[in-house]
């Protein structure tokens, strides 16, 4: 028995993950298992409680203490802490039942310390004499479910045996028997074979996606849903069982891991396997955690008889069973897959295939979980009896990564699949999706059928040009031209064309500039009866004579002859009069627009009258577009959003604003049109709208509505738009091949989608959500986007192999067509689509599905870049990496760059090396030469060779963290790819092997393996540094140059800072100034003149003899004003006093007491997330750090105390700055002002005027959360190195 | 049928795919390959023959002389009871 007396044991394998999971948030109360059982009947109350309390006797581990002291982790059992039965009586309560779940919620829901436990209870509510409630609770780390099992049979057994005179068996064993064979084990050859085994069968294994989409980390709550397998299926299950003699916990499990596997649309999936791990152990009888999860790939063909499939999966788990004994903590760490989101497995299939309750005599039972323990992902529980007859399913979801809605799904969908292949005796026909989601998300979103006249682009055209031929129709360069003009001018060239024997079935290819000839030309075109093909005279002319050899047009209608371009005519020579031919039909051809497919070869949509005549009649009575629109055409005509732009005018009666050739990528020229000519309706491209919004003419604009297309719009921008412009907003989406747009959604204000869909399809349009075997998806799951209905192309001109590749006929509507988009989207459960961008573009890595464009253009939209691609390079097996290659222009800054991307995309998606060229190497069809491009040099490369033992063992833990093979004594961690959460992961390896706990904020400071091994080893290891210190070093420069001090804000942390630091750093040293009432046994400061005065003291500490430099972001800055009066009091000098958009307390007196919303507010902004972006967020406590963990944020990892100290200082600060008196400073305020905030308020830099003897103003475009971002910073830094220099030169 | 320890051995035999006679009363099954899957599923066959073994109990040794002791006092105590 482990004692009091004796010395504390370590923690066994199975312990530590667990013992690293709670460390990493010790407040979070799923770590406690429990359940109560519904004892009914006449309970020997006394004979009860010597049962439980001869069961806590023996059970060592429900009096564990586990401490983490300087010789590591250790447990031990105290005797004090013996949860001994106690005695509750609820049958006073009015509701005696409710009072007992009451009071068991309540201790199931506080955290336990295991440093003080006790880690267990034990408590007998009495509801009435006949009804009481056995209520047991255990820590995880001492108790898994075997266990509980265990003592709960212990219980039965000794209950029996004081009520009836049996025999109550052996007591249980103690826990020196897990220890004795935990070491055993440890040391035994066997473990070497499992390990060798375990190697060897995972070896090949692909890396896990999750089916949710972000990091499996546990939260702090669990979703909960059950189901019960039909007795029809259970009966198939027996029956296939015998037939092929095969255990109906391994088919299930077979089953379980096909529907995991479908979701995450691989090859191959891993799902866990829980493995008791007591089955020939001299543990077997002791209460403790042993349990242990393993993988099991799901790799068999589900085109194979289902048979050969169930033999692999039971193959596998007698092997599993055999080698059960390894952690699987630990194969992750020997295959290396560690970090976030490198996982073994993916969720969990937990089989429990006899599950009995023990007897009571003279009662009965009924057992009620309450928890059981921390969920990462998902897990699929299966109950059953030996027999297979009655099986229930459970699922338990991490809500960070499942919904509540989708939990109930997935147990619902994993029930009907599990039933629906043991019935079908085969997986191969199986959809996904149940009957009734098939039938919701095939048929009924797509209920669109709306009556459309049957008619053409003409006949719509014709009927307004002569209803109002008076009227303004199209403007342009201040000129403007009537229906009537319109009718005659281009009558007069559909005659020509007539007379040129041009008519149905030709085509005239268009090559023209904006202007009122483009519009002749096209509607001139229409009405010979021919389609229109557009082509840009500025394009390769290769490539247009490539589309020119293949379209063979009749005729060109240009200014000149194209290369190649035989016959063309040009305005000047078209008639003014003439009467055009009786026109098309609606099964014609309008137009023929040229895409370029994923090989690069140019490819010809041709699109029928029908089809683009439902677009437009649905977009003008969705949007009730009419004559009193004005909408602006600005879209190039050989992109085919101008269709509408061309045609829904003159359908509409609206009159048409062209803008001037050129002008669409002129955000002033485009603003002064819209406000000149008022126009209402107009279109941008997301990366189009993004710079247009960040032009100053935008702002204020106001419109009716704007239109969305050609790439994804994010919430983002979407919020963006609605804080610059006020007007409605759409996202429309569709391909070339389908009439322009299939699918709309309105993202006006008030739309609070995240991610943000594409919608629904528009009139007599369908949209299906597909997997590989074309069966329909449930919504959730990423599939493959097809469209049907009347507005697909009639093919691609002259390729009737690709047509017939992309345009399959359609399986629920047999007769029709559907076309294949190449797009992967998945159903929200409303039935707005998402989507998830190109299938050829996207990569996976580390389980996360990678969009490769989205990175190319978060990098190609950065000043400095010219050109840049990213592709995934595998040079070591297995290791798979993204490398951004790019050209750099001028004013390039690499390290610039990275802050830019990391700033816009998550962790996951950052390249690990960018690479310069003078250019991207081409083939011959002028696409990217990937087989050209320079292997990176990853790191390692330039970095000195590892020196010391500590050195060497510093390494190993950054490979192990960072998953890169080779690590010098001079590689940073942040610059290899470490974020966050690895950094959490890395100093925890610190402590685990040196036993010593640096903390996570010295990592800032000693951020490479030389750095922190010399930390290491340094024999006065300075306190922990969980970086709250007073003052921390945020980035290390020159030591000969004055470095900076940058204050913290109201939240008193100055990690805000540090991107500015890691582009400072290099050149100069800068420091965080925080503050000292972080720590809870500081008393905070009485003034803000104290506050200055102390902090003064301690930057004249760690300043250099020169000049102080002093910066501050919104509260820091007025700390910042006080420090330099301050200063100059002590005659010193200040080289620098910057403000980033902060103002005087004058500015603050008057507002009011800030309330909860404000205070964590002011920590998500401090976290670096803008508070008005998550309006779904309760502004609590809770809520908010849940959700600054589930972000990895640093901040969320800090310690509960740190986290109220953080809440202190906010309010503290908010009390010392409206009593503050500012003093004048006999020096310049250099104030960056976030012009973009502030609106309507009366604030504004001149505020500093009285306190300062100079005030030099910056404008910068930004809002004041975002002054520290890094559009931000590109407009700060280049001031403030400036301003630095200038101080430097005058000092000397 | 009473449960017996040859019927165990049979069992056990049938389970492992190898005639009864070459298990032996201290042989380790684990390393005859059987699993705990296994074990379970004659658990419950013999729990209807009247012998109750608990899992964790058969855990702790898994052979067969320690399963024919635990099944013998098993059906004592049902006798008893």
């Amino acid at each position: 028995m482990l004692d009091g007396a004796m010395p504390g044991a370590a923690l066994t394998e199975a312990q530590e993950g667990l013992w690293y999971a709670q460390r990493l948030d010790p407040g979070n109360p799923l770590f406690n298992t429990g359940h109560y059982l519904e004892l009914r009947g006449p309970l020997d109350a006394e004979a009860f409680r010597a049962a439980v309390d001869g069961m806590v006797a023996e059970a060592d581990a429900l009096s564990f203490r586990i401490t983490d002291g300087p010789a590591g982790v250790t447990q031990r059992a105290d005797p004090a802490l013996r949860p001994f039965l106690r005695w509750v009586d609820c049958t006073a309560e009015a509701d005696p039942l409710e009072a007992a779940r009451a009071a068991m919620a309540r201790d199931m829901g506080t955290p336990l310390d295991p440093a003080r436990g006790p880690l267990a209870a034990e408590m007998l509510f009495r509801l009435s004499p006949q009804h009481h409630l056995w209520y047991h609770r255990a820590h995880h780390l001492v108790l898994d479910g075997f266990g509980t099992e265990l003592l709960m049979r212990r219980v039965a057994a000794l209950y029996a045996a004081r009520v009836t005179g049996s025999d109550p068996g052996p007591a249980l064993a103690p826990f020196a028997a897990v220890l004795a064979e935990d070491a055993d084990y440890r040391a035994s050859p066997r473990r070497a074979r499992d390990a060798d085994h375990w190697r060897a069968a995972m070896a090949d294994a692909p890396e896990v996606t999750g089916i949710g989409q972000g990091v499996a980390l546990t939260a702090r709550a669990v979703h909960r849903a059950r189901a019960e397998i039909s007795p029809e299926a259970a009966a198939a299950l027996r029956r296939f069982t015998a037939a092929h003699d095969l255990a109906w916990p391994d088919v299930m499990t077979a089953l379980l891991g096909a529907y995991v596997r479908r979701l995450t649309g691989e090859a191959e999936s891993s799902i866990g396997i829980t493995f008791m791990n007591r089955f020939g152990s001299t543990a077997a009888r002791v209460p403790a955690t042993l349990m242990n999860v393993l993988p099991l790939r799901i790799r068999f063909d589900e085109a194979r008889p289902l048979r050969e499939g169930m033999e692999d999966v039971a193959a596998q788990l007698a092997a599993l069973r055999r080698h059960g004994r390894y952690r699987g903590e630990q194969l992750r760490r020997d295959l290396g897959r560690v970090g976030a989101g490198r996982r073994l497995h993916g969720p969990i299939v937990n089989i429990q295939p006899y599950h009995a309750l023990p007897e009571f005599p003279g009662l009965t039972a009924s057992l009620h979980l309450l928890g059981t323990g921390p969920v990462d992902d998902i897990t699929f529980d299966l109950r059953g009896d030996s027999a297979a007859q009655a099986l229930h399913l459970e699922v338990e979801a991490n809500p960070t990564l499942h919904s509540a809605e989708e939990t109930q799904a997935h147990v619902t969908r994993a029930a009907h699949f599990c039933a629906a292949a043991l019935e079908a005796g085969s997986l191969a026909t199986l959809p996904t999706a149940t009957p009734e989601e098939a039938r919701h998300f095939v048929h009924a979103v797509n209920a669109t059928a709306h009556p459309v006249p049957d008619t053409t682009l003409v006949g719509l055209i014709e009927a307004t040009l002569t209803a109002r031929p008076e009227a303004e129709a199209l403007v342009f360069e201040g000129r403007v031209l009537s229906y009537g003009e319109l009718d005659r001018r281009s009558a007069a060239l559909a005659g020509a064309l007539a007379a040129r024997g041009i008519g149905r079935g030709d085509i005239v290819a268009v090559a023209l500039d904006r202007s009122f000839e483009l519009i002749v030309a096209l509607l001139g075109t229409l009405r010979a009866g021919a389609a229109y093909l557009p082509l840009d005279a500025t394009h390769p002319a290769a490539r247009n004579a490539r589309i020119l050899a293949t379209a063979r047009p009749r005729l060109t209608l240009a200014e000149a002859a194209l290369p190649d371009g035989g016959a063309f005519l040009a305005p000047a020579d078209w008639p003014q009069e003439g009467s055009a031919p009786a026109g098309p039909a609606p099964e014609d051809a309008a137009y023929v627009i040229y895409t370029s497919g994923s090989t690069g070869e140019p490819k010809g949509a041709v699109i029928e009258h029908r089809a683009i005549v439902n677009r437009l009649e649905w977009m003008r009575a969705h949007y009730g577009i009419g004559p009193d629109d004005r909408i602006l055409q600005k879209t190039p005509a050989t992109f085919d959003v101008s269709v509408w732009e061309f045609f829904l005018p003159l359908i509409a009666g609206a009159p048409m604003v062209i803008a001037a050739p050129g002008a669409h990528r002129d955000p002033t020229a485009i603003a002064r049109l819209i406000r000149d000519q008022r126009v209402t309706t107009t279109h941008f491209v997301p990366a189009m709208l993004a710079a247009f919004l960040a032009h100053e003419a935008a702002q204020g604009l106001a419109m009716r509505r704007v239109f969305c297309s050609g790439e994804a719009l994010t919430p983002q921008l979407r919020d963006r738009f609605h804080a610059t412009m006020t007007a409605e907003l759409h996202n429309l989406y569709g391909p070339t091949e389908a009439a322009v747009d299939v699918s709309y959604w309105d993202a006006s204000r008030g739309d609070r989608s995240d991610p943000m869909p594409i919608g629904h399809p528009v009139w007599n349009t369908r949209l299906y959500v597909l997997d590989q075997a074309l069966r329909p998806l449930p919504p959730g799951v990423t599939g493959d986007l097809f469209i049907a209905g009347v507005q697909l192309a009639r093919g691609y001109l002259g390729l009737p192999e690709r047509t017939a590749h992309a345009f399959v006929p359609d399986p629920f509507h047999p007769g029709q067509r559907m076309y294949r988009t190449g797009d992967l989207a998945r159903f929200r459960a409303d039935g707005a689509i998402l989507y998830f961008g190109r299938a050829d573009g996207q990569v996976k890595l580390r389980g996360q599905r990678i969009e490769l464009g989205e990175i190319e253009s978060s990098i190609a939209g950065f000043r400095g870049v010219r050109q840049a691609r990213v592709i995934a390079r595998e040079d070591r097996p297995g290791d798979k990496r993204l490398v951004a290659y790019l050209v750099p222009g001028e004013g390039y800054d690499a390290a610039a760059l990275r802050g830019h991307v990391a700033s816009r995309l998550p962790d996951y998606m950052l390249p690990s090396a960018f690479v310069t060229l003078d250019a991207l190497p081409v083939n011959a069809s002028g696409k990217l030469d990937q087989s050209a491009l320079p292997r990176p040099d990853h790191a390692g490369s330039a970095s000195r060779a590892l020196a010391t033992e500590t050195e060497r063992r510093v390494a190993a833990l950054f490979a192990q963290a960072l998953g890169v093979a080779r690590i010098g004594a001079e590689d940073d961690f942040f610059a290899l790819g470490g974020h966050s959460l690895l950094a959490v992961e890395l100093m925890l390896g610190v402590q685990r092997e040196f036993g010593r706990d640096p903390g996570l904020g010295a990592l800032f400071e000693y951020p490479t393996v030389a750095r922190l091994a010399a930390l290491l080893d340094s024999t006065a290891l300075p306190p922990p540094d969980d970086g709250l210190r007073p003052l921390i070093v945020l980035g290390r420069g020159e030591p000969a140059r004055a470095p900076i001090f940058a204050v913290h804000p109201a939240g008193g942390i100055a990690w805000c800072y540090g991107g500015l630091a890691r582009v400072l750093a290099p050149e100069r040293t800068v420091f965080g100034v925080q503050s000292p009432a972080l720590d809870p046994a500081v008393t905070p400061m009485e003034s803000l003149e104290a506050l200055a005065a102390e902090y003064a003291d301690r930057v004249l500490a760690a300043a250099g003899p020169g000049p102080v430099n002093l910066l501050g972001w919104s509260v820091g800055g007025l700390i910042a004003q006080a420090m330099a009066v301050r200063l100059r009091e002590l005659g010193r000098e200040v080289g620098l006093l910057a403000m980033l958009d902060a103002y005087p307390s004058d500015a603050w007196r008057a507002s009011p007491e800030p309330d909860d919303a404000a205070i964590y507010g002011a920590l998500l902004n401090i976290a670096g997330h803008d508070p008005s972006l998550h309006p779904e967020l309760p502004m609590q406590r809770g809520p908010v750090i849940d959700f600054l963990r589930r972000g990895g944020m640093p901040l969320g990892r800090l310690p509960e105390a740190a986290l109220d100290g953080v809440v202190r200082v906010v309010e503290g600060n908010n009390r010392l700055v409206r009593a503050h008196r500012h003093r004048r400073y006999d020096g310049t305020i250099l104030h960056f002002r976030a012009a973009r905030d502030h609106v309507g308020r009366a604030i504004s830099p001149g505020m500093w005027a009285p306190y300062a003897a100079r005030l030099e103003v910056v404008h910068v475009p930004a809002l004041h959360s975002a002054m520290l971002g890094e559009a931000a910073m590109g407009v700060i830094l280049p001031v403030l190195r400036a301003q630095l220099a200038r101080g430097e030169g005058s000092s000397g | 049928m009473a449960m017996t320890q040859e019927r165990m051995r049979a069992d056990l035999a049938r389970v492992l795919r190898m005639p009864p006679e070459e298990i032996g009363d201290e042989e380790d099954l684990i390393d005859l390959g059987l699993d705990s899957m296994r074990a379970m599923a004659l658990l419950t066959r013999w729990a209807e023959a009247g012998a109750p073994l608990e899992l964790a109990a058969v855990a702790e040794k898994v052979t067969l002389g320690a399963w024919w002791a635990l099944a013998q006092r098993a059906m004592s105590s049902r006798r008893d009871a």
